[in-house]
């Protein structure tokens, strides 16, 4: 992905611009519009082309899907979370208009071209390591469900692929020992320290410290491991 | 002839003049005075030294010194001497090398010292001056030099010096007769040879000494180890370190004594003191088996003497102590009794301690090696808790037989060590709660002294906290002794009826006491009622409280009466020859009182009978509720034990209960007691299932310390390392029990779920204290 440095420039700039200020550089694909500046009453009805129909200020998880078919982004598309961390967005496939404004406010977008031309710039944000650990770690309460304290273990999953399916080799031999533990749910300090272990301990495992207060999961994946490539023996 | 002194010639009058003393003497006068000198030497030397006149030779001596001769009377000397030594004395004393030689050679050592002592008289002004100034050897230890290397260390002389010490020591080892003054007066001039140091001696005659002992020692180990027994070797080791010690001291040299035994510690003791102590049939396992304290004694002395000896002796010994132990602690199921079990542990540790302070004299290292290993093999057997606290019980109960309160308070004490080396020191105190309650509420204790006392003996080993609860337990008793008191004038005064039940009620506070699964059963309708009797008494007085029946502890005494024909009788109906005398049903035929004394659910299955002949058990069970194990408990009791306690009976006969079994009264009951306490078949231990239980329930209580102590210390530090956490949690709880650091972090993670800990954002292993 080449992103150019108008995009790095932007890079970590979180800050809300007012209304008025910048002209969106981006590039566009397809679509040229002649650039004009953020107006919010644009961006409600927008808004409401999606929202529910009895509740004009939530945006459901059809709405959702019709978003991102217009967006022509899959909803399984990192972007999209990124969006949502954007957004502060409590639960996954829902929108509140002041979640919606938040974000899209802060990505100077009232439109579906504006939008689809910061998709490039959202993809980009992960590739700072602490925007990616902020993201990382909004996922797990994004997607749990908001009466459980911890993350079921299938969408632990779907979601553990999407952040870490392309950086951490050892992703699907965790899938693996998932599925033969006991583990059905995942708490936040377990999921925190998942993405702390794809950065800090190598595939060979021989850095991992034993004493390294890492959670008992991660210990028995670590021991599961070894035993798997036969580097050890249960007893 | 000269004057000595200043001043020569006559006073001159009026002026006194002191005039130099003339320096110059004439070659002649010189050579005068040294063949004087000389063979005055010669003459003490032949040892005619009689004639001799000593203040004129120390005075020619002395004139030869001042007038600056001094070398030429020092080189005339040794030259002397040396010829002396050269061509007398060492001829005579190779004369003598095989005839004699000792003797001849102390002989001239003699005469040597002697004729030097006289020469270095004469010539003290030449030592005091002249060799003080030109820093050489003084007359004396010159004479010493030209002895040691003219005779004795003259090649023949000396090799046959040492090889006859050395024989006169293989000698003597073998038990012959040698020369030890000899040997000893050779020794001693060899330390003087020295002069300043012993290495004359040391090179002479010690280091051989000690490498042919080392040799001698090394067979001699053969020797001994071929015997076979290990009290025997260390004997003779004894022995001989005795005799190498004797000999070093009284005929070589004291400072050879040292020296000869560590040897002889190397070549019999270093190198064989595991094969001495694992020796079969005799070494250490043999001796603790057969209580040989003398003789591990007597090990222990001699391998205290080797570095590591002790060491190895220990090892040894804590082997065979854990392999006892662990025999005695693996014990099956079936063959388990907690007394037996405890009572061996006990005796086992009699028989140590008394190894300890008569064979090992109360060494700390073995004293920690028994220690450890008790600790070891107790915590193998994961009943250990259970049992100790039953044997306790035992103790405390009425009925002790033969033993006097001193016995009894021995005992406990000697069962107190024995706690302190459990790991699970939680779950003892759980059975512990079990039993003593079981105690007070059957009234089965010896005293309230000695409950007491045990109780502050464990107060005093694991703490307050321990003991709480079961002090808890004995004010519930004395409260409610105090209650009942009151419920009595209560009675009286307010004329309430209780059904005709005397009715006493022990109140127990729900935190004191174990917790009792909870049990209801069909209580009859006057217990009942006289309850609620009571229940509305208390309550009035403590609002707010809730109280609850428990059924599994109580007991009741029912008045029987029993109609049919005594239980002997309807036994003797066969021995009649001849008119049948019916001696048999007179006596006593009238229906039989007697006063059962049963637990509470035998008291509800029995009352069920006034008004029904038989019942099924399954009928039993649904009128009285009662759980089916303690149903079938109570009924086994009532029906299945001795004939004396046999008030139902159970058709059909067998040993199973069945649901479709039936009870009857024993319409036949007899005994000769007016008052019959039936038994409950009581349970021993615990029964598997109910052992888990008592586990998980541990486990749980364990998980909430475990948290709790986490939570104590993160609260006070606020801040930690996950190392250092887990190593203070350990400690903090290490007197009940012993965690895992894997449980441990199991817990924190817990508590980081329930926002308890973070974990700091700079650091994954420090956590924090969440306020």
């Amino acid at each position: 992905m080449d992103l150019g440095e108008d995009v790095s420039s932007m890079f970590g700039k979180r800050s809300k611009t007012n209304s008025n200020s910048t002209v969106n550089r981006s590039r566009t694909k397809g679509m040229e519009e002649a650039p004009t500046s953020f107006n919010q009453k644009k961006c409600i009805a927008w808004f409401r082309q999606y929202s529910t129909p009895n509740n004009a200020d939530t945006i459901g998880p059809e709405g959702v899907e019709a978003f991102c078919r217009d967006l022509n982004v899959e909803p399984e598309n990192i972007a999209l979370l990124v969006l949502s961390w954007k957004m502060g967005a409590k639960q996954m496939g829902f929108f509140t208009l002041q979640e919606w404004l938040l974000g899209l406010t802060d990505l100077q977008c009232d439109s579906l071209a504006k939008l689809q031309g910061k998709l490039n710039y959202l993809h980009s944000l992960l590739l700072d390591s602490s925007n990616f650990k902020s993201i990382y770690r909004y996922a797990f309460d994004f997607s749990r469900d908001k009466d459980q304290r911890s993350l079921d273990v299938e969408t632990a999953k779907a979601m553990l692929g999407l952040l870490l399916g392309r950086q951490w080799s050892l992703l699907n031999s965790f899938f693996q020992f998932l599925d033969q533990s006991r583990y059905r749910v995942l708490n936040k300090d377990q999921w925190c320290n998942v993405l702390e272990f794809s950065r800090a301990v190598d595939v060979d495992l021989k850095n991992y410290d034993v004493d390294g207060a890492w959670p008992v999961m991660l210990d028995e994946f670590v021991e599961w491991l070894k035993v798997t490539r036969g580097e050890s023996i249960i007893q | 002839m000269m004057k000595g002194g200043l001043g020569g010639g006559s006073k001159k009058e009026g002026k006194m003049r002191i005039r130099a003393f003339p320096m110059t003497m004439d070659e002649r006068y010189v050579e005068n005075i040294w063949s004087l000198l000389k063979s005055a030497i010669q003459e003490i030397q032949k040892k005619n030294n009689s004639g001799l006149s000593f203040e004129e030779l120390y005075r020619n001596a002395y004139t030869m010194v001042l007038h600056k001769h001094g070398e030429r009377l020092y080189n005339g000397l040794r030259e002397v001497v040396t010829h002396h030594l050269e061509s007398k004395v060492r001829q005579d004393v190779l004369a003598s090398l095989n005839n004699n030689f000792l003797q001849t050679l102390n002989q001239a050592w003699n005469d040597h010292q002697t004729s030097m002592v006289m020469i270095r008289d004469i010539l003290m002004y030449m030592d005091r001056v002249y060799v003080q100034q030109n820093n050489v050897d003084n007359v004396y230890n010159l004479g010493l030099i030209i002895f040691r290397d003219q005779v004795v260390r003259y090649g023949g002389i000396r090799d046959h010096l040492r090889h006859i010490l050395l024989e006169m020591v293989v000698r003597e080892r073998k038990g012959e007769v040698a020369d030890k003054l000899s040997v000893r007066a050779a020794c001693q001039m060899l330390m003087v040879l020295g002069i300043d140091s012993r290495a004359v001696y040391e090179e002479d005659f010690e280091r051989p000494f000690l490498s042919q002992s080392a040799e001698f020692y090394r067979s001699e180990s053969q020797r001994f180890l071929g015997e076979n027994s290990a009290s025997v070797y260390i004997k003779k080791v004894e022995a001989r370190i005795n005799e190498e010690s004797e000999r070093a001291k009284h005929y070589l040299d004291e400072s050879t004594e040292q020296r000869i035994v560590a040897v002889v510690e190397e070549e019999l003791i270093q190198k064989h003191m595991k094969t001495i102590v694992e020796m079969e049939n005799s070494g250490v396992v043999h001796m603790l088996k057969c209580q040989k304290t003398d003789d591990l004694h007597c090990m222990y002395k001699l391998l205290g003497r080797v570095s590591d000896g002790l060491r190895t002796m220990a090892s040894c010994v804590s082997a065979h102590l854990r392999e006892e132990g662990k025999a005695l602690v693996n014990v099956d199921e079936s063959g388990a009794n907690a007394l037996n079990f405890v009572q061996s542990l006990l005796d086992l540790k009699d028989r140590y301690d008394t190894f300890l302070v008569k064979s090992f004299v109360n060494d700390p290292i073995f004293k920690k090696m028994i220690s450890s290993d008790f600790e070891y093999f107790l915590n193998l057997n994961l009943k250990s808790p259970e049992y100790l606290s039953l044997f306790i019980d035992d103790k405390l109960k009425k009925g002790v037989k033969g033993m006097t309160e001193q016995d009894i308070e021995l005992v406990l004490d000697k069962t107190m060590v024995l706690f302190r080396f459990l790991q699970e020191k939680d779950i003892f105190e759980r059975y512990y709660k079990q039993h003593l309650a079981k105690r007070l509420l059957l009234n089965k204790s010896v005293s309230d002294d000695s409950e007491k006392n045990m109780i502050s003996k464990l107060k005093t080993e694991c703490g307050c906290q321990f003991t709480s609860k079961l002090e808890g337990m004995f004010k519930d008793m004395s409260i409610s002794n105090m209650l009942m008191e009151d419920f009595k004038n209560h009675i009286q005064t307010s004329g309430t009826s209780l059904c005709g039940v005397d009715l006493s009620v022990r109140v127990l506070t729900t935190g004191f006491w174990p917790t009792q699964s909870p049990a209801t059963c069909t209580l009859p309708l006057a217990p009942r009622n006289a309850f609620e009797v009571f229940r509305r008494f208390y309550l009035a007085k403590h609002s707010g409280r809730q109280l609850t029946l428990q059924p599994g502890l109580g007991s009741a005494d029912l008045s029987a009466i029993f109609y049919g024909p005594r239980r002997e009788e309807s036994e003797l109906k066969e021995k009649s020859d001849g008119p049948s005398s019916s001696t048999s049903s007179t006596s006593a035929n009238g229906p039989r009182k007697h006063i059962i004394s049963v637990s509470t659910y035998q008291m509800c299955i029995l009352m069920l009978f006034n008004t029904r002949d038989r019942l099924t058990y399954d009928d039993i069970m649904n009128e009285t509720d009662i759980p089916k194990k303690d149903l079938d408990r109570a009924l086994q009791s009532l029906a299945m034990g001795k004939p004396t306690q046999r008030v139902l009976v159970k058709s059909p006969k067998g040993k199973d209960i069945l649901p479709s079994s039936i009870f009857a009264v024993n319409d036949s009951f007899t005994s000769k007691l007016h008052r019959v306490k039936i038994q409950t078949v009581a349970a021993k231990g615990e029964s598997e299932p109910e052992r888990k239980e008592t586990r998980s329930k541990v486990d749980e209580d364990r998980k909430h310390e475990i948290e709790a102590a986490i939570v104590r210390i993160m609260k006070a530090r606020k801040t930690m390392q996950h190392n250092v956490l887990v190593s203070e949690v350990t400690e903090q709880l290490k007197s009940r029990f012993l965690p895992s650091p894997v449980i441990i972090k199991k817990r924190i993670e817990g508590l980081i779920e329930r926002e308890y800990l973070a974990r700091t954002p700079e650091d994954r292993k420090v956590y924090t204290y969440v306020a």
